[in-house]
């Protein structure tokens, strides 16, 4: 199995290898990390983490907004490592996760992927 | 006279309102979102003033594992078993919306000490049904439905769960699902042959948090749908426009042979009225428009977010709760036709205009109401759902919600605000906890249907 690490940031930097095959909250879980999580198909946000440094895969992803992914959120019940990684976990790591959309409206390419307007493609 | 030779409930809504004062409150509170690595607990609270416990949560019971966040719940039996004497308001049927998981509370065996007696598994749930995202639970008379807000991956419209008296999986519940987008709150009035179904939005969309734009790209519902609640197929579908974003909370009058219902629609803040012309045509209108209203801070005036109504037993008096402005409003709905505001009260909310309350600092505003059956104590909850308290009032992260009883006048309208009652959910013993929906041992206003 191809293996990488992951430091969490916000636990001491502790460690851990993972199997790239498998969701990064499973692995981490399965290790005995305490996080948050709900519905385990991609779409509620409650295990949302920042990811520091690194790259995962997260297709399966259907909770986030285009902001949200720019500030460098993943959603670790879909997310699978493509390197090693270091991540912020927990609601520690939610500072820009949640905003007023009364106060701070979000521009037509920070919704989500299957409703935003590419930068590139408006004049 | 309760009749004891027969099942649950009551005869009727008028014997309902005669049933003894409730004593035990059942309300869930979430740990999903805050932070604290905790499950979600059902919570028991004394309500009998001439208790020493009065006012305070006296038992627990935890949820086997993290993330479900409990929203609402419903009970295994309610009035429409009433003829049957083999079935016992015994079970609340307590959903997990993220986690799909579904909690078979047994509250009769011993009522303050509540303990849980199944759990059917959410994976299971998802991999038999294609279903996710449980919210409304109602007895059909002795099978139960639950409305599935998402297919197993999330999407909407979802459908409805089906369940046996024991609690076993029997499958999806309606024929088709038509051509409904979203799924949310349902009711059935069993004489008309009809049930009213509501729209939030695909799991995917709300449970992250609410993205105003995503109203704009028909990510969110604004139509009502009347079933045929025989053959379990949509009828007739009301587009409600500009008029009916986010319908939420679907409730028919008590009196089974009534035609007229009402919902919320939670971002226009309105309340929509249907009714049965005498040609047997469904019609609708709206009753009342909550104004939105400045605040200094925001480019444009709050919305009232209608987060929930409900209609006392005697189908006279409708609540509806205001969460972003902070206010419930008490309309006489006598004539359904024309509302009339007869009382008012002011607890937390974005405008400021009640920011403590029995000295309890109010975060949030209030969000699900449960009223007492005979419709002079109305209970109150701030919390609204983790991710969306987290946009609009991110300090019950530190501070919790609470629970609050408002006195309504029922002889001549009117509301207060009760001096002795507060439940401060910012002390719960695990940490700051955010409590939810509300139901009491003997039935209430938003669990009896009447065949």
């Amino acid at each position: 199995m191809t293996s990488f690490t992951i430091t969490l940031a916000n636990q001491g930097g502790a460690a851990f290898d993972v199997d790239h095959r498998k969701p990064l909250l499973q692995s981490l879980r399965e290790q005995g990390v305490d996080l948050p999580y709900g519905c385990k198909y991609g779409g509620c946000i409650t295990c949302a983490a920042k990811i520091i440094s690194g790259k995962v895969s997260q297709k399966a992803q259907r909770a986030l907004n285009n902001r949200q992914i720019n500030n460098g959120y993943i959603i670790l019940c879909v997310a699978r490592p493509m390197s090693d990684c270091t991540l912020e976990v927990g609601v520690e790591s939610h500072d820009k996760l949640y905003r007023n959309p009364f106060l701070d409206p979000l521009a037509a390419h920070e919704l989500k992927a299957d409703i935003a307007t590419p930068l590139e493609a408006k004049k | 006279m309760t009749n004891h030779c027969c099942g649950p409930g009551y005869a009727s809504p008028a014997e309902a309102m005669r049933a003894p004062r409730e004593k035990l409150l059942y309300t869930i509170a979430i740990y999903t979102g805050t932070g604290i690595q905790k499950p979600d607990y059902l919570c028991t609270i004394d309500v009998d003033p001439e208790s020493s416990t009065y006012s305070q949560v006296v038992s627990r019971l935890q949820m086997p594992g993290i993330g479900d966040e409990l929203h609402h719940m419903g009970w295994n039996a309610c009035s429409s078993c009433h003829g049957n004497a083999s079935m016992e308001r015994r079970y609340l049927i307590v959903p997990g919306v993220r986690s799909t998981n579904l909690h078979i509370v047994d509250c009769a065996t011993d009522p303050r000490n509540p303990t849980l007696f199944k759990v059917i598994d959410g994976a299971e749930i998802k991999t038999r049904t294609n279903l996710s995202a449980p919210h409304t639970v109602h007895c059909l008379g002795s099978d139960i439905i639950i409305s599935m807000l998402g297919d197993a991956q999330g999407n909407a419209p979802g459908g409805y769960l089906q369940l046996n008296k024991e609690f076993e999986i029997v499958g999806r519940w309606e024929n088709s699902m038509g051509s409904i987008k979203f799924g949310y709150d349902f009711w059935y009035q069993p004489r008309h042959n009809v049930m009213v179904s509501s729209e939030w939005a695909a799991p995917n969309t709300f449970m992250p948090g609410f993205d105003l734009e995503e109203v704009g790209h028909l990510k969110y519902g604004r139509e009502i749908h009347f079933w045929d609640f025989e053959t379990k197929e949509p009828k007739q579908t009301f587009y409600l426009g500009e008029d009916g974003l986010l319908p939420l909370e679907v409730r028919f009058h008590h009196n089974p042979d009534s035609s007229h219902g009402f919902v919320g629609a939670a971002l226009s803040a309105n309340i929509i009225h249907w009714w049965k012309d005498p040609a047997g045509d469904w019609q609708w209108e709206k009753i009342v428009d909550v104004g939105n209203e400045p605040h200094p801070e925001w480019p444009i005036p709050i919305p009232g977010v209608i987060s929930v109504i409900l209609l006392s037993m005697d189908d006279r008096y409708l609540y509806l709760c205001n969460w972003l402005h902070g206010d419930i409003r008490q309309y006489d709905i006598s004539d359904p036709h024309n509302a009339k505001l007869t009382g008012q009260v002011w607890m937390g909310g974005l405008l400021g205009r009640a920011p403590e309350v029995n000295g309890v600092k109010v975060t949030g505003g209030p969000q699900m109401i449960q009223l007492s059956l005979d419709g002079k104590r109305l209970y109150v909850t701030t919390s609204l759902f983790s991710t969306w308290d987290n946009q609009f009032y991110p300090e019950i992260r530190t501070n919790g919600g609470c629970m609050l009883m408002v006195n309504c006048d029922t002889e001549n309208g009117g509301m207060e605000i009760d001096p002795r009652y507060v439940v401060d959910f910012g002390k719960e013993p695990n940490g700051p906890s955010r409590c939810h929906e509300t139901r009491y041992p003997g039935g209430d206003c938003t669990s009896d249907i009447w065949v």
